[in-house]
């Protein structure tokens, strides 16, 4: 479920991230969970699993580019595996096992890949062959401009032609040579195939053709397709939707959320799921949810919010295991080095280093998540992908926390620093030991912080972190607001474009970006960027960035991450775990998969103690 | 009384269309792009653009405006920006729930709060009428989220007497009648907040009808003194409580944002609290057009059982 992080899921994945953020002030431990249960394995069994917020509303796997809304993957991942299977047990790799492929090739400067698929069958006893994925490559071909999971510039327009040698083989032609880990883990990773012998027909009664293989085919299947995928009234007993090649079919769907998965009794996968049902049950808060937690009753599996982490032990009493899932992303402030009253002091690097300096991360993780939280030491996080990690991160990242250094920066670069009041510009200009261009003498080391209002602990790390940047004269002036409000009043702000209704913020704390398989920064910090919204932009950034992307080099990553740590787009903070709760006698469920989380029930079973 | 009621109804139909002008306008005066609300932080302007396109949003005020009173003479409330659904399928699935809970509970109030008020007015300046109107009072004043948790904690986590949330499975009205173990705590809730007002209300006037000379000539003539109450003073002290009943009308379908969030029962209020936040315009128009029929419905409502109550009250043709 990794794409799902950087697109349709972003949305979810952020509310998630505020939802389960919450804060905590107890130093309660909580160990990772059981990867093992004592007891005889049982086979059957029902698991009812507590989902917060949204719900599902769309079915079809390829949701139109107006419906971003995230828990829709949650509703499919279980019927329509994607093609590369993202994380395996608890680590941040690739799952050839449970992948959809047999072979990967890629061949010729890497422009080139071959895919072998494995044998197996659809749910309605037909097998999968590479005429599925044509289906697929025909229908987001004249249509990936009305697919959420679109990445401007990447699959299906890198795509020159499709070539099918055999029943089970795949050529993908691509425009361009492609560092393979990043093409296999950030762009194969998002497809899902379909049964072109189920669905390739433009109404419920009309016969399967091959209209994909006209524009106008295509066009009217995708129509038909995505239409019928938001019918939430049709999405347990559409026939549609009854052919899968994922572990799970899909038995009951209410339009308030709750739905439930029954086997795929002809999953041709390695893992067969042993339950005989998995039920998904909505809850409006994470307060409603907490309260059937504790009354003991009907959830199996739920979040445990951070700020009731102090309940654990009442939990347990109840029959729960409590463990730990680090959340595959990074957690930032932006600065927008665009604003027009302080973005020339935020495009000095040194400027960012101090205010980087003055972020005592170690603290925050310890006091304000209780210890469950990434320590925040670049754009890479350390809990979830430690084959990623540079030694420069592992080492602490580029600035840990040192008021010393930071006071020393401002005053070597011609600041007056008053701790505890507002440091000012007392040599302004552009030489050496002055403050540095488009700040002015007198200017005020001060900066608003925009951060999404109502969670506990949010409030808690900002505070610490105006309290910390007023020890060395950085005056931060905290403005909670809605999530909502936030996003739809942040604009993109660059030096091309930077209208004042829009780029008058100047620090953001949102939540944290969700990261794919392969963490790159492709989006995030190259120039053009989608989620480049602060305005950075550095050449050698850019080409970092494309050497991750496009290079064979596998010193690339590190080099990129390196520099981009250094070099701060982002302020970078802890980014808070999730925290989940399951009934003591079912096993299976760890260690988690940092990207399919409580996705992939196909693992889970009950045991029966002491036999 | 006719013409009076086609007045009223005229009235009525003039003030939710200027609420809904009024509404519109407000809402398009909010700071933010709605695109980017419901699309998140890295919406690619293209992507905003299809979205603009598609809802009508790049088209000036009045044109959206047009087309949207357009759409609600043909019975169409709009697509949902944020659930992308029919915004009449939102509110059929929510009020009903909602006019359940909230009806059920104004029910309770009533039956507590009349019949106490009465008997605090029978026992008026008493020590019995102090007691009950303090507790009256007492939990009028108190948050209903506290008194959520408080009977959480002790009937359902403590002694596990009630299910302290809604089953996520039940989506209709009779799942949820089904289900009273479940709706026994929120109506409580929401019922022990208003009783205050019934009681309150009818006290007084029945106070006032007490003392009045015609209660005084039934009681001189050996009427018994519960025919006395119940034939004479509830039926006048049940004016006040129209009054209330009315103006609850549009708080029933309206919602209670709390308790839906506490017993995990979605109903109105959060699909308003959340649309308001996703700068969901379709959701929040239906939904103020639902509260503004309810609410002129209540009023004219109150005023048509004035009458029926009351036979001095008639409308009459001016």
């Amino acid at each position: 479920m990794r794409k799902t992080r950087r697109l349709a899921a972003a949305a979810a994945m952020l509310a998630l991230a505020t939802v389960l953020a919450a804060c905590a002030t107890t130093s309660s431990k909580i160990g990772s969970g059981p990867t093992k249960v004592a007891g005889k394995p049982l086979n059957g069994g029902t698991v009812t699993v507590a989902e917060v917020g949204e719900s599902p509303n769309f079915i079809f796997p390829y949701p139109p580019s107006t419906n971003s809304n995230g828990y829709n993957v949650n509703l499919t991942m279980g019927l329509w595996p994607y093609l590369v299977y993202a994380g395996d047990g608890g680590q941040s790799i690739v799952n050839p096992r449970e992948s959809l492929y047999q072979s990967l090739t890629y061949s010729h400067n890497n422009s080139v890949i071959t895919m072998v698929l494995k044998p197996w069958k659809w749910s309605d006893g037909v097998p999968i062959t590479s005429r599925d994925f044509t289906f697929v490559y025909n229908l987001l071909k004249w249509n990936y401009q009305n697919w959420i999971g679109y990445t401007q510039g990447l699959f299906p327009v890198d795509v020159k032609k499709v070539i099918t040698p055999n029943a089970h083989t795949v050529v993908l032609d691509l425009t361009r040579s492609y560092n393979p880990t990043f093409y296999t883990d950030d762009v194969l990773s998002l497809i899902a195939l379909m049964p072109q012998h189920a669905w390739d027909k433009t109404s419920l009664s009309g016969k399967v053709g091959n209209y994909d293989e006209t524009k106008a085919g295509a066009k009217a299947v995708y129509a038909f397709l995505q239409k019928q995928g938001g019918i939430m009234g049709t999405f347990a007993t559409n026939p549609l939707w009854q052919v899968v090649d994922g572990p799970w079919k899909l038995a009951t769907f209410n339009s308030n959320g709750y739905y439930a998965w029954v086997p795929n009794k002809s999953y041709s996968g390695p893992d067969k799921p042993r339950l005989s049902k998995v039920i998904w049950t909505p809850f409006t808060t994470d307060t409603a949810e907490m309260n059937t937690l504790r009354s003991g009753t009907t959830i199996d599996l739920g979040n445990l919010p951070l700020n009731d982490v102090s309940q654990t032990s009442d939990l347990e009493a109840e029959g729960y295991v409590v463990g730990v899932l680090p959340v595959a992303g990074v957690a930032e402030i932006v600065p927008n080095l665009w604003n027009p009253v302080n973005g020339p002091m935020l495009r000095n690097l040194y400027i960012r280093q101090v205010l980087e300096y003055l972020i005592d991360r170690t603290q925050i993780v310890k006091k304000v998540y209780a210890g469950y939280a990434d320590p925040g030491n670049g754009p890479v996080s350390t809990l979830y992908g430690q084959q990623w990690d540079s030694p420069l991160e592992k080492a602490g990242g580029p600035y840990p926390y040192s008021p010393s250094k930071a006071i020393a920066l401002l005053k070597a670069n011609g600041w007056k620093v008053v701790p505890n009041g507002t440091d000012t510009c007392q040599h302004a200009g552009t030489a050496a030991g002055d403050c540095g261009p488009g700040i002015t003498a007198g200017e005020p080391l001060q900066f608003q912080l925009m951060y999404t209002s109502g969670i506990a602990s949010f409030d808690q790390q900002n505070a610490a972190i105006q309290s910390s940047e007023a020890a060395a004269g950085v005056k931060i002036i905290l403005k909670p607001e809605p999530f909502n409000t936030i996003v739809s009043t942040t604009g993109y702000c660059n030096q091309q474009t930077h209208p004042t209704s829009t780029c008058s913020w100047q620090l953001q704390d949102y939540g944290y970006n969700p990261y794919t398989l392969d963490p790159s920064g492709a989006g995030l910090f190259n120039t053009d960027g989608f989620g480049n919204y602060g305005g950075y932009s550095s050449a050698k950034e850019n080409q970092l960035i494309d050497a991750t992307e496009y290079g064979s080099s596998s010193a690339a990553f590190f080099a990129y991450e390196n520099y981009t740590a250094e070099q701060l787009p982002y302020l970078w903070l802890p980014n808070a775990s999730n925290i989940f709760v399951f009934k003591k006698n079912l096993a299976g469920i760890t260690p988690w998969n940092p990207f399919s989380g409580t996705l992939n029930p196909e693992d889970w079973y009950y045991v029966k103690p002491g036999s | 009384m006719t013409w009076y009621l086609v007045r009223r109804l005229a009235q009525a139909i003039a003030v939710v269309f200027g609420v809904m002008v009024l509404t519109f306008i407000l809402l398009h005066m909010e700071p933010g792009s709605v695109a980017r609300a419901v699309l998140g932080l890295k919406a690619t302007p293209a992507r905003v653009a299809i979205f603009d396109h598609l809802y009508g949003l790049n088209k000036p005020l009045y044109d959206q405006f047009g087309v949207y009173m357009w759409q609600l003479l043909h019975g169409n409330f709009g697509i949902s920006y944020q659930y992308q659904q029919p915004v009449s399928t939102l509110i059929a699935q929510r009020l009903p729930r909602d006019a359940l809970l909230l009806g059920l509970s104004t029910v309770v109030a009533l039956v507590i709060g009349v019949p106490t008020g009465i008997y605090q007015a029978v026992h008026h300046n008493e020590l019995v009428d102090d007691a009950v109107a303090g507790t009256w009072f007492t939990l009028y004043s108190a948050p209903d989220f506290l008194e959520a948790f408080l009977l959480i904690a002790l009937l359902c986590v403590e002694f596990h007497i009630f299910q302290p949330t809604f089953p996520g499975g039940i989506s209709s009205v009779v799942g949820v009648l089904t289900d009273w173990r479940a709706l026994v705590l929120p109506v409580f809730v929401l019922s022990i907040n208003s009783v205050a007002n019934f009681s309150q209300y009818s006290r007084s006037t029945a106070i006032t009808v007490l003392a009045s000379d015609y209660v005084k000539v039934a009681r001189a003539k050996g009427l018994p003194r519960q025919l006395v109450l119940t034939r004479h003073v509830l039926r006048n002290s049940l004016l006040p409580v129209i009054t209330i009943l009315g103006l609850s009308l549009p708080g029933i379908v309206a919602g209670a944002v709390i308790a839906e969030s506490i017993f995990n029962y979605p109903g109105m209020g959060l699909l308003f609290w959340q649309s308001a936040l996703a700068h969901d315009y379709p959701v929040m128009l239906g939904g103020t057009l639902v509260i503004g029929i309810a609410t002129v419905t209540g009023n004219l409502l109150a005023d048509v059982v004035y009458g029926v109550l009351d036979p001095r009250i008639r409308y009459v043709s001016q």
